[in-house]
């Protein structure tokens, strides 16, 4: 025999398509007793963008390299992305754009700083995460501009903290941006 | 930049540049070169073997990575995974949980297996560094009987480039048909399963056979696999389709090139069965005209000219500033869409990478060398084939859940007094009991 006479099945995927089902159930449950017990608040909605939350954040961690900037990134567009909606289904008071968008935003700035004094022989594998953090954190600014905001003082402060990170990202790695702009960029 | 994490970086070579945007769990686009030695495989020396190896062949020891226009190659610090063979042959390598390599080493007894992913390399030089590791694995392993070193004086000699760059004209136009190709028939195997069934022929029987009509044995194969085809699929399906067979050629031996990249080609013979046929009286006759017409589509399709033709037409696509220019995410689902349709101008891939030479006394120590390459589930059967001393493996890949034509296959050449030895995966366990 050149070959194993049993072939070993993928239980991870198996496992993963399992709790999967799970998931999806639970969803169809909570939104069904969420229309026939309480119609006006919807809460099943909220539990659901939290289990969606949840999946983006395993899926990505499972099929990914571990790389903790992209980590950070996905974090601060997931749940960005999950107060807005949390915002919108309980009214829209705002306080996704003003509040929580800018202290997300700060401290994703700020992570990213600290891996980039920290670890920066390694920045390169960290450097294009942290520019799409950068461009994202242009967002507080427009909203501020377009008046979208009407408490704009937490949107100032991000976009202190974002321009203090590209300062002392540039002086510490401009080299090293640039290397990776040329890698992620190549035609 | 940082000295501490200058990793290097490549950009993928012409052909590259697909493999990531089509392959996936169905279409892998992997290749299996195995060995199987004459002794119990040691994996701790094995591993050894194959870090050592990387160091001498540093193009395999990468990652891929994502670009915003196209995937690239960077430098992979990371120790490469060895382990007992556990799956089927030429699965989808999943670089998560590979140490983010693009080939996986694996071993079962006597046999180790390298698994490559087509965006590193093609067959041509998967065997040159599978080669090494083989080399590398018999001195560490029997020291005192490689202690003179017969390979120090072997200076190793190669480069990354793209030789499609280098070589192809931007005036020649290429001229692909546009028949669709007759579709194997038949219910696919459960479960993800893939068959592998290798037919060890004697090459001194094969080579006389060969002679008695003028065919090299490519040529004679191929003919006998379109035949295979015929009697065993094609014959109940009542289709006028041609039964395309697409033939992939080493571009190292038409251009000068020193590359460990991909560089390969292929021509695409067109057997119209339902001409072939009509004219034949008896079976003897149907081969002899099948034959005929594969040495004669040889002969007008593989000259330089028409290679040249084939893979200009290919690099000019990859060129193109507009298709360069659609971010990679774009590409993935066009390019995804339009291989719906490429992939039904191929009925069967018969890859055939020639003699693997060994040297001295290396020799001692493998039975035989295996060559494979994923089936799809367009092109349900691929065809490979290598040849070790005076043995060649014929290899069938399949995701069809009959071996029609792989019996039709081994049977024809039985029937011609040609020696063939049949080992298998066991996945379709019929014939593979036969010797």
């Amino acid at each position: 025999m050149i070959y194993p006479k049993k072939i070993s099945a993928n239980n991870g995927e198996i496992i993963i398509k399992i709790f999967l089902s799970v998931s999806i159930a639970i969803a169809i449950i909570l939104t069904i007793i969420n229309k026939l017990t309480t119609p006006n608040v919807p809460w099943a909605a909220l539990a659901n963008s939290g289990i969606i939350y949840i999946w983006i954040v395993v899926i990505y961690s499972i099929h990914r390299n571990v790389n903790i900037a992209g980590h950070v990134l996905l974090q601060t567009i997931a749940i960005s992305l999950l107060t807005v909606y949390i915002d919108y289904r309980l009214g829209f008071h705002g306080w996704s754009l003003s509040l929580s968008i800018p202290i997300i935003l700060i401290v994703a700035n700020l992570t990213m700083l600290i891996l980039t004094i920290v670890s920066y022989k390694k920045y390169l594998r960290y450097a294009i995460y942290q520019l799409f953090i950068l461009l994202f954190s242009i967002l507080p600014a427009i909203l501020i501009g377009e008046k979208i905001v009407t408490d704009p003082i937490m949107g100032i402060i991000a976009s202190g903290v974002s321009l203090l990170n590209l300062i002392i990202t540039i002086i510490l790695s401009a080299k090293d941006l640039k290397e990776a702009i040329k890698r992620k960029f190549h035609l | 930049m940082s000295e501490a994490e200058n990793l290097k970086w490549r950009k993928l070579d012409n052909s590259a540049k697909i493999f990531p945007l089509s392959a996936g769990r169905k279409y892998s686009t992997v290749f299996r070169i195995s060995a199987v030695m004459k002794e119990e495989v040691s994996p701790v020396i094995l591993e050894k073997a194959v870090n050592i190896a990387l160091e001498k062949y540093s193009s395999f020891k990468v990652k891929m990575k994502y670009g915003f226009f196209w995937y690239y190659l960077e430098e992979n610090n990371k120790k490469p995974i060895i382990e007992e063979e556990k799956d089927y042959p030429c699965k989808y390598i999943d670089p998560s949980k590979n140490n983010d390599y693009l080939f996986k080493i694996t071993y079962f007894e006597k046999k180790i297996n390298i698994d490559i992913f087509h965006v590193l390399t093609d067959g041509g030089s998967g065997v040159v560094f599978f080669r090494e590791i083989i080399y590398t694995y018999l001195e560490l392993l029997h020291p005192t009987v490689f202690s003179a070193n017969e390979r120090l004086t072997r200076k190793i000699d190669y480069n990354t480039e793209d030789s499609y760059l280098k070589n192809y004209s931007k005036k020649l136009k290429g001229n692909a048909s546009s028949k669709k190709a007759y579709e194997l028939k038949g219910k696919k195997i459960k479960l993800g399963a893939i068959s592998a069934i290798h037919l060890i022929i004697n090459m001194e029987k094969l080579k006389e056979e060969c002679d008695k009509y003028n065919a090299t044995v490519t040529q004679y194969l191929t003919a006998v696999l379109i035949y295979s085809i015929y009697k065993a699929n094609y014959i109940k399906s009542n289709s006028k389709k041609p039964i395309k067979v697409c033939i992939p050629v080493n571009l190292k031996k038409y251009f000068p090139s020193k590359t460990m990249s991909n560089f390969f080609s292929y021509i695409t013979l067109e057997a119209n069965m339902n001409k072939l046929n009509s004219s034949s009286e008896n079976e003897d006759k149907l081969f002899d005209n099948i034959i005929e017409f594969v040495k004669n589509d040889f002969k007008s399709k593989l000259t330089e000219e028409e290679i040249a033709k084939t893979m200009s037409a290919n690099v000019k696509l990859g060129t193109n500033f507009f298709i360069k220019a659609i971010p990679l995410e774009l590409k993935k689902i066009i390019v995804r869409l339009s291989y719906l349709e490429i992939r039904k101008y191929t009925t069967i891939t018969f890859s055939n990478i020639g003699r693997i030479g060994i040297i001295g006394k290396y020799k001692e120590y493998i039975d035989e060398f295996l060559m494979l390459i994923a089936p799809e589930p367009v092109e349900k059967i691929k065809c490979s084939g290598c040849t070790y001393e005076n043995k060649m493996s014929f290899t069938f890949t399949s995701i069809l859940n009959d071996n029609n034509i792989e019996k039709t296959f081994y049977h024809f050449l039985i029937n011609k007094g040609i020696n063939v030895k049949i080992e298998s995966n066991g996945v379709l366990d019929d014939i593979s009991k036969k010797d």
